[in-house]
């Protein structure tokens, strides 16, 4: 993987094979979107923009390719992935709700032999990177699972799915305990030289606490939030319409939570945090960086319109310019009372 | 498969709250086969896209059988000439129609009729013989025979007895069966399950196909929202149906149906809500 020297701009994006998409703007002001995670990782994840797309909204990659042009996206986050293959849960397995959906998928994937035989060789002819996401019933899997990644071309990155709503016994995460989080990070630190994402869950009674274990423990950036736990009930049957009781909440109606645990957590680490929960736009995505996200997710919007995160990385570069910035460090929580105050 | 946008030309309320929207949709409309679904963008305040079963396709032109069920599919049926549709599709796998088969069955609960009407005009062109039952919980919800081949011969059954068979549509089934060498199907689940319960007794080597219905979130093979048991595992009604065997799929006791308003489950082969 070509690591990008300096401050230099990002090429410019190759043409696009999707039919919406096909317009660049006409003058793209000159604003440097370039982002760097893990700059003390063996292999830093360097990305064009900060605009990525979030785990379990975007599949292995490969499918959205056949219809936008990913190589305009900064990273692209894979499927969780476990180290053998699952069934996932029930059906049904999502539902609308206002603003938003729960979804219970339950982790179904292809497991990660497949993974790194059938789509990672994809993934190495790529210009855009991608990073794995991996989860665990236990800290030794995901150190397997590390240990497995090492090395692999078109693996870009890990991110640690620590904090699953749907696949623990009695809806516990195991991200909630600042103790375990150090621990998987710290066996997955050990075993890579790629950078560590670790994704936090919003549902836990100590969110600076969890957030510096993983940074203590080596994590390169934090990844925040992942769903809230929700469910919808059939009230004609008086049932719950998910099999699995439980789902989590995605898509607008999480994003003010989602801006505010950013702005939070981002004042207490000193590692960068990702921003996701809700981004449908480009404001949403400029609110997390001022929020203090150096980098953003988009998720659930995708489903409604794939090209949403090519999108926004294409309106980045204006929307930021409009502020007065000519990097993307200028706005990296612009809105924090200390950067404030500096004015 | 793609994103399209496609322009309202026709909408023509054939049954109560259920609607004809006809699309000029361009060369979209080539792929638009029965059993395949697009993905459409509603307004108000839906946040993920509906899918709609193709209920016809001719040249440019692709007609869908809506139902007006919930907000996005209620959205669609407001929706007037010259008004713009956000479109992705056709998606799915549709139905496949055997060469070699002359006599067909076709069994649609409700507006689950929808894909069958367009399969069984293709299926006359070509000389076979179909026969179409179709069951709704009265007679104002029946498929208007005008719409449908004279060639078809249409059976009809309502809860009520207020037209045709007093019961469910898969009541005609067995009398059929020994005629068809295919079996086509769409409706509501415990519909197609009662009908794999007696092609499995009944009939176990005779092919069968249904569409399926399930909640869909991205309808590209990402969410792994829509996935149904299958003999095969876990499979994605987007992707890799609507359309199954269905010899393939694993049946789970439903919960005993409750009838809505419209007499169909809060369903998902016209939108999920």
């Amino acid at each position: 993987m070509a690591i990008v020297e300096g401050r230099t701009p990002p090429p410019q994006p190759s043409p696009t094979r999707g039919e919406r998409v096909d317009d660049q703007p006409a003058s793209q002001p000159t604003v440097d979107l370039h982002v760097e995670i893990g700059v003390n990782a063996k292999l830093p994840l360097v990305m064009k923009n900060p605009v990525m797309v979030a785990s379990g909204t975007f599949g292995y990659g490969v499918e959205y390719a056949r219809i936008i042009d990913i190589e305009r996206l900064g990273a692209i986050c894979s499927k969780g992935i476990t180290d053998r293959p699952r069934r996932g849960n029930r059906g049904p397995r999502i539902v609308e709700t206002p603003a938003g959906m729960l979804n219970a998928i339950g982790l179904q994937n292809i497991g990660i032999d497949k993974v790194i035989r059938q789509k990672a060789p994809i993934w190495a002819r790529w210009g855009v990177p991608v990073v794995v996401n991996i989860a665990g019933d236990t800290v030794e899997e995901f150190a397997y699972m590390a240990s497995r990644l090492e090395g692999v071309p078109g693996v870009a990155g890990i991110e640690l799915n620590i904090s699953c709503p749907n696949v623990w016994e009695g809806g516990r995460v195991v991200g909630e305990d600042a103790s375990t989080v150090a621990a998987i990070t710290d066996a997955v630190r050990v075993r890579t030289g790629l950078p560590i994402i670790v994704k936090l869950s919003p549902q836990v009674a100590d969110l600076h606490g969890v957030a510096h274990a993983a940074e203590d423990s080596g994590a390169d950036a934090i990844s925040l939030i992942n769903t809230f736990v929700g469910m919808v009930i059939d009230i004609r049957t008086a049932t719950p319409v998910l099999s699995n009781v439980t789902g989590g909440l995605s898509g607008p109606a999480i994003r003010p939570l989602a801006v505010w645990l950013t702005y939070s957590v981002s004042q207490v680490v000193s590692i960068p945090v990702i921003g996701l929960g809700g981004i449908a736009t480009v404001e949403d995505a400029v609110e997390f960086i001022e929020a203090g996200a150096a980098a953003v997710q988009v998720g659930t919007a995708t489903f409604a319109d794939p090209t949403t995160a090519v999108r926004i990385a294409d309106e980045l570069p204006a929307a930021l310019a409009r502020l007065g910035a000519t990097s993307l460090a200028d706005v990296v929580g612009r809105a924090h009372p200390a950067r404030r105050a500096r004015g | 498969m793609r994103l399209f946008t496609a322009r309202v030309t026709g909408n023509e309320e054939i049954m109560p709250k259920t609607h004809i929207i006809t699309l000029d949709a361009g060369t979209n409309a080539r792929m638009a086969t029965p059993g395949r679904f697009i993905h459409i963008q509603c307004g108000g305040a839906t946040l993920l896209r509906r899918p709609m079963s193709v209920y016809r396709a001719e040249d440019d032109t692709i007609e869908l059988m809506i139902r007006n069920v919930g907000e996005g599919s209620g959205w669609i049926t407001r929706r007037r000439p010259g008004d713009d549709l956000d479109c992705l599709g056709p998606l799915g796998r549709g139905f496949h129609l055997d060469r070699n088969a002359r006599n067909l069955l076709m069994v649609g609960g409700g507006y689950g009729v929808a894909p069958l009407v367009g399969l069984a005009e293709q299926a006359v062109a070509q000389g076979m013989n179909v026969a179409l039952a179709v069951g709704a919980a009265t007679a104002r919800y029946i498929f208007p025979s005008r719409l449908l081949p004279d060639a078809v011969e249409y059976l009809v059954a309502t809860d009520d007895g207020s037209v045709g068979h007093a019961g469910f549509v898969t009541n005609l089934v067995p009398e059929r069966l020994a005629w068809a060498e295919a079996v086509y199907a769409c409706g509501p689940v415990p519909m197609m399950h009662a009908l794999a319960s007696i092609m499995w007794t009944q009939a176990p080597a005779k092919p069968g196909q249904i569409a399926m219905e399930e909640r869909m979130g991205c309808a590209m093979g990402v969410c792994l929202g829509c996935c149904i048991e299958t003999t095969k595992g876990p499979l994605r009604t987007c992707t890799e149906g609507p359309v199954f065997d269905i010899k393939q799929i694993v049946w789970r006791n439903e919960p005993t149906p409750v009838r809505a308003e419209l007499g169909e489950p809060a369903g998902a082969v016209n939108g999920h809500r």
